[in-house]
């Protein structure tokens, strides 16, 4: 693994005097198995690092285990419908605790696209071209089709599709085949139309919202015989958006 | 078991059979998950710590037979076992980290795990309040998932 | 030159600003507006009131940079700007200082004594890249400043705990931006 050695992250590891669980139920368990820290207080780093020493592409390729992806997904999953009514409602919760994510995978897309390998920007490398910000809709689809979804998933999404209905143009479908996200989460049982793709959908939402695209994203089983997970995100556009792609569409803009 | 073929085993395991993710995807989502209990606990962290505690806890009980089946290692012998077991099996398979276990206590019963590196914490600047740097053990989560998992093989 | 540097929300709210003067040419890095009473209030003025042609030109240039959008002649203030992909806007206003010949007429205008220290200044700075405003070299110094403040704006947004539109107020983000703007500018 070429994966280069991250910088240590003391300020996110608890406390030593307080680790020791002396005001904790399970003292024996915790004394046994505590993460400790000598340093007093951690509002300064040990090592003096901050996030702005830290390079953003340091963990640019570096894997983790499917597993514990899946476990923290679920215990997200889990604590969100402790706070809820229903399937609507948890849904929508996911798709607001993607949002803010979709926000930020969107600048550092486009800081990882714009800075050349390793080298800083401080480099004077003004020769590449940095890539465009999305003026247009197909644009910024495509983006989410495939850099957003490589960034995410290590692979493109399976399709992408315009709404057939004259009725509804402003409607585009991204297709996952198997969304990692669904993998190892079981919906309870009296929620079995529940799609955890809702935090994906709010990924993507705050990827267009960033873009100034107004926009709503659902998630929606929509399972074939091969592919029983597959999972539909709809993106309804808003009216101005609309509006905007046609002036635009009129100017040329491409 | 000797402490460098602990460490092999758990370096063989991360390669061949631990199905993997875009670690940012990880860390992005852990961060998700605290910010999102500070602001429905409020900014209480000691509430937040809890929480994050007894996640982990849930994790660490299933956590358990993944290691095993993933590892195929049998009963530690003794404490110190155990603990080169969690640093250089566990964290590996599940983090791809290594932290060191330290600070032992004369009886055996007590020692430290210090991470150089701690892929949760990535990118995180905890908030400027002037309380969650004392207060917010942000990756509180460990802590449970290690007194859920040490339960489950009845320590 | 003088510099007001400013980001702004999606929305318009300011989440952090700063003045500069140029480091370039012997320069102190200190600002030395024009009008130093009322230049906090008018540099905001001034930046708010080219926010109408940025969001032209936000939807005809698809670039990040979109350089000198829009001058100000009553105070000889320079806009230039660069977009972040997520919405957050970085305007940059540049003021060049007062010609040798023309401190004289302003004398009036501030204190004796700020005004003696901007001539002499003035007269180290004119030569330097960032003496004209719309000069290419000029643009390509505040691209790179840019830049750089776009990294650091990337480190900040990725933390859990930083929301779209909250105030920038991490001393190491301001010691970063000051960096950026001596390198550059």
């Amino acid at each position: 693994m070429a994966v280069p050695p991250r910088h240590a992250t003391m300020q996110s590891i608890s406390n030593g005097s307080t680790a020791q669980g002396t005001d904790r139920p399970q003292t024996q368990q915790t004394q046994q198995a505590q993460l400790s820290q000598q340093s007093p207080g951690l509002r300064v780093p040990s090592n003096r690092k901050t996030i702005y020493d830290r390079h953003l592409n340091r963990s640019r390729n570096a894997e983790l285990s499917r597993a514990s992806f899946a476990f923290l997904f679920g215990e997200m999953v889990t604590y969100a419908q402790r706070r809820v009514t229903g399937i609507q409602d948890l849904e929508k919760r996911l798709n607001e605790q993607g949002y803010p994510l979709g926000l930020r995978l969107l600048d550092l897309l486009f800081y990882r696209s714009t800075s050349t390998s390793s080298s800083a920007l401080s480099s004077s490398s003004t020769s590449s071209s940095p890539p465009n910000r999305p003026l247009r809709i197909i644009t910024l689809l495509h983006l989410i089709h495939g850099p957003l979804w490589r960034l995410l998933f290590n692979r493109a999404a399976d399709a992408l599709e315009h709404s057939v209905s004259p009725d509804t143009p402003n409607e585009y479908m991204i297709t996952d085949n198997d969304p990692m996200v669904n993998t190892y989460i079981s919906a309870p049982r009296d929620m079995s139309m529940l799609n955890c793709a809702a935090y994906v959908a709010g990924i993507i939402e705050g990827v267009c919202d960033g873009c100034g695209f107004e926009t709503k994203v659902s998630a929606h089983n929509q399972p074939t015989e091969l592919w029983p997970s597959r999972t539909v995100f709809l993106v309804r556009f808003g009216d101005p958006v609309m509006e905007r792609e046609k002036v635009l569409e009129r100017a040329g803009v491409k | 078991m000797s402490s460098t073929k602990t460490s092999r085993i758990g370096e063989e395991i991360w390669k061949t059979r631990v199905d993997k993710v875009n670690a940012e995807l990880v860390t992005l989502t852990y961060g998700t998950i605290v910010a999102q209990l500070c602001q429905d606990y409020d900014s209480n962290y000691q509430d937040v710590n809890k929480q994050l505690d007894k996640m982990g806890y849930n994790i660490g009980m299933r956590l358990i037979e993944e290691f095993l089946a993933k590892s195929g290692v049998g009963r530690c012998a003794n404490f110190r076992e155990t603990a080169d077991m969690i640093a250089k099996v566990g964290f590996k398979i599940f983090l791809n980290v290594t932290p060191t276990v330290t600070n032992w206590t004369s009886d055996n019963t007590q020692f430290s795990l210090i991470f150089e590196d701690n892929p949760l914490a990535d990118f995180v600047e905890l908030p400027d309040d002037g309380r969650a740097q004392d207060e917010l053990w942000f990756s509180n989560i460990l802590c449970g998932v290690l007194r859920g998992s040490l339960e489950m093989v009845s320590y | 030159m003088s510099y007001y540097f400013t980001i702004l929300s999606p929305t318009d709210t300011p989440l952090f600003n700063i003045a500069f003067g140029t480091s370039k040419g012997g320069g102190d890095g200190i600002a030395r507006f024009r009008f130093p009473e009322t230049a906090q209030y008018m540099n905001q003025f001034i930046i708010h009131s080219s926010l109408d042609i940025l969001e032209e030109a936000q939807w005809t240039n698809g670039g990040m940079y979109l350089k000198h959008i829009d001058t100000y002649p009553p105070a000889a203030a320079y806009i230039t700007a660069f977009l972040t992909p997520s919405g957050a806007r970085f305007l940059l206003l540049h003021q060049p200082p007062h010609l040798p010949s023309s401190t004289s007429i302003s004398s009036g205008l501030g204190s004796s004594s700020l005004l003696g220290t901007a001539g002499s200044t003035t007269r180290a700075s004119s030569s330097s890249i960032a003496a004209n405003p719309t000069s290419p070299q000029t643009e390509e110094a505040v691209r790179q400043f840019m830049n750089e403040v776009y990294e650091s704006y990337v480190k900040t947004a990725m933390s859990p705990f930083y929301k779209q539109g909250m105030e920038i107020k991490s001393p190491v983000f301001r010691t970063r931006v000051t960096a950026a703007g001596k390198k550059w500018l």
